[in-house]
C-alpha cells in the first residue's frame, strides 16, 4: 500500500460556487429520480489490459487517494461547505468484470450512484469482453471533478505511471480571495438582470415543465464519425463561419435540429442554452479537483434559427458580448456568494429559478481535451467513450467528444422527454446537418 | 509603436491573463499548443481593441493570424499603420 503520510494534502478544500451548484443538481436529480450526478469515462482497448499493473498505479496516485478519503462538511449557518481530508487508508474500489459482451457497459455501473456521504467519490471498473478486448471505466461524482479536470486527472495518472508524483499545488484549487460584501451584492444585481433578460419568456424546451419521470431511466446513444467525416465536419464549420474550432458549428446544428423537432411538435419558440466555459488558466497541470466552469448563455429567437451560418454568427456575437462584460466571471461570483447560504435556502432559490426549467436542451463539447490521449496507464487506447450525468430538466444532452480516431456525439436522454420516433428523427437529422450543411 | 513592442505587450497579457503559472510563450511558438483556446482568442481580441484601439475586421479573424505571437502582432501592427 502506498504511504501518503508525508504528502501535504490540504486539510480543507472549500467547494467552489459551481461545486455547490452541482451539489444542488445532485439533490434536484434525486428529487426528480433522474439518478446521481455521476460522470463516466470509458477507455476501450483492443486487447486484454493488465489489471494488476493498473491497480498498482492507481493506488500510487495521491489524487485518487484523496478522492477516497474525504468527507463533506456543510459548515454552520453562513460558513462555506468544504471537503475534509482524513487519511483512513481507503483505496479506490476496482471491480473486474469478466465475459462482458463487447461494447456493453454493465447496468450496475450505469446505475451506480455516489451521493454525498459515500465512502468514495470515484470508482473504477475493468471490463474484459468476450472478444478479448477490454475497457477501463472511471465513474466519479461531478461535484468533485469537471470535464477539463477529468482530462487533467488522466494526465496526472499517466505521470504516476511514468514515476512522477505531482505537487499538491498542481492538484488542488489555489486559495481564493473573496471580494467584499458590497462587490458581491452589486455583482448579483448585474447577473440577475442579465439572466432575466437572456431567459425571459417565452423559452421553448424539449421537456415539458410538469413532466413526471421514472427513476434510473436515463439512456444514451453514440453517433460516431470517422476521421474523414470529422475533417469534413470541421471544413463545413469553417465554411459556416465557425473559424476558431468547430464547437459553434456543432451547437448551431444541435439548435436548428431541436428547433425542427419543436416545430414538428407544433410549438417552436426561442431557445435558451447555457454552455459551459472552463475558467482555468490554460496550459497548466491543474487544478484537477473542483468545478471551474462558468457559463455563456445563448438565446436564439425563432427568426435567428433559420440557417446555420446565421446561428454561428449570432453565437460569435453573443459570446463576444458576454466575455466583453466579463459575464462568466460575474456569474461565478454569484455562485460563489450563494455557497454562503444554508444549503436548503440555496436549493430553494435554485429550484425556483425559471420555474424549474434549466435550459431548452444541454450542450457540451470536450474540445481538444481528449483529442491527444493515445495512452492511458501504459495501455494503448483504441477510443474513448463518455456517459455524462443527465440533468433533468431538460433531460436531454448533446456531448461532442473529439479524439484521435474521429468524433463521437453522445446523446443522453430520458425516454419521457423524447419518443423513439422523435429520437430516430434526431439521429438522422443531426448526422445530415453536421456532414452536409 | 513597432511590431516587436506590440508583440511584447501581447506576450505579457497572455502570460498573466491566459496561461497558467506565468508560463512564457515564445514569439514563434504555437498559441494553440500552449493552451490558447477559442474563448481565450476572444479575450485576446478584446484586449487588442482596448489596448491598441483597433478593431480586427472579420476578414482578418482567421486562424492563421492567431497561430503565433509574431503573426498576431504583425496583423495588429498593420491595422495600426492603416488607421493611425
Amino acid at each position: 500500500m502506498a504511504d501518503f503520510s508525508k504528502y501535504q494534502f490540504p486539510k480543507k478544500v472549500y467547494l467552489s460556487g459551481p461545486d455547490c451548484f452541482h451539489l444542488m443538481l445532485d439533490l434536484h436529480a434525486r428529487k426528480h429520480g433522474a439518478g446521481g450526478n455521476v460522470m463516466r469515462k470509458v477507455f476501450y482497448f483492443q486487447y486484454r489490459i493488465n489489471a494488476e499493473r493498473i491497480r498498482h498505479t492507481l493506488h500510487q496516485s495521491p489524487g485518487m487517494h484523496w478522492l477516497c478519503n474525504i468527507k463533506l462538511c456543510k459548515g454552520f449557518l453562513f460558513a462555506k461547505p468544504f471537503w475534509k481530508y482524513r487519511n483512513e487508508n481507503r483505496q479506490v474500489n476496482i471491480l473486474l468484470h469478466e465475459e462482458v459482451e463487447e461494447g456493453l457497459i454493465p447496468e450496475m455501473i450505469l446505475k451506480r450512484e455516489m451521493p454525498v456521504g459515500s465512502a468514495a467519490y470515484i470508482e473504477v471498473d475493468i471490463l474484459f469482453f468476450t472478444s478479448g478486448k477490454s475497457a477501463l471505466v472511471f465513474s466519479w461524482n461531478h461535484i468533485l471533478i469537471d470535464a477539463r479536470g477529468s482530462a487533467l486527472f488522466f494526465e496526472h495518472l499517466n505521470r504516476i505511471a511514468d514515476g512522477t508524483v505531482d505537487e499538491p499545488s498542481a492538484l488542488f484549487p489555489p486559495q481564493e480571495n473573496e471580494p467584499g460584501l458590497w462587490t458581491y451584492i452589486r455583482n448579483m444585481y448585474k447577473v440577475k438582470a442579465f439572466i432575466e433578460q437572456s431567459s425571459h419568456k417565452p423559452v421553448s424546451s424539449i421537456a415539458d415543465k410538469d413532466l413526471k419521470i421514472k427513476k434510473d431511466n436515463s439512456r444514451s446513444l453514440v453517433i460516431s464519425f470517422s476521421p474523414e467525416e470529422a475533417e469534413q465536419i470541421q471544413r463545413s464549420g469553417i465554411k459556416a463561419g465557425s473559424k476558431f474550432g468547430p464547437t459553434h458549428y456543432y451547437l448551431s446544428c444541435c439548435a436548428i435540429m431541436i428547433h425542427r423537432l419543436l416545430s414538428k411538435r407544433g410549438r417552436p419558440g426561442p431557445l435558451w442554452i447555457p454552455v459551459p466555459y472552463d475558467g482555468r488558466l490554460k496550459g497548466g497541470l491543474g487544478p484537477l479537483f473542483s468545478n471551474h466552469v462558468s457559463f455563456i448563455f445563448y438565446r436564439f429567437e425563432v427568426e435567428q434559427l433559420a440557417s446555420i451560418p446565421l446561428i454561428v454568427k449570432e453565437l460569435g456575437k453573443q459570446m463576444t458580448d458576454q466575455i466583453r462584460i466579463r459575464m462568466p466571471g460575474k456569474y461565478n461570483m454569484l455562485l460563489n456568494m450563494m455557497r454562503h447560504f444554508p444549503l436548503w435556502l440555496y436549493y430553494f432559490l435554485i429550484s425556483r429559478t425559471g420555474e424549474g426549467s434549466i435550459a431548452s436542451f444541454l450542450y457540451t463539447s470536450t474540445g481538444e481535451n481528449f483529442s491527444h490521449l493515445p495512452v492511458l496507464l501504459g495501455e494503448q487506447v483504441e477510443h474513448i467513450g463518455m456517459v455524462p450525468a443527465l440533468t433533468f430538466p431538460p433531460g436531454f444532452t448533446f456531448l461532442f467528444l473529439k479524439q484521435q480516431h474521429g468524433l463521437h456525439l453522445n446523446i443522453s436522454y430520458l425516454p419521457e422527454v423524447i419518443s423513439e420516433a422523435e429520437l430516430n428523427f434526431v439521429i438522422a437529422e443531426i448526422k445530415e446537418l453536421l456532414l452536409h450543411s | 509603436m513597432n511590431r516587436e513592442e506590440i508583440s511584447a505587450i501581447l506576450q505579457q497579457f497572455i502570460k498573466t491573463e491566459i496561461l497558467a503559472g506565468g508560463k512564457q510563450i515564445e514569439e514563434n511558438a504555437s498559441l494553440r499548443q500552449a493552451g490558447v483556446d477559442s474563448f481565450s482568442i476572444i479575450e485576446i481580441i478584446l484586449f487588442i481593441e482596448n489596448r491598441f484601439n483597433v478593431l480586427i475586421p472579420d476578414e482578418k479573424l482567421l486562424p492563421e493570424n492567431f497561430e503565433t505571437l509574431q503573426q498576431l502582432s504583425a496583423v495588429v501592427h498593420n491595422l495600426m499603420q492603416a488607421n493611425p
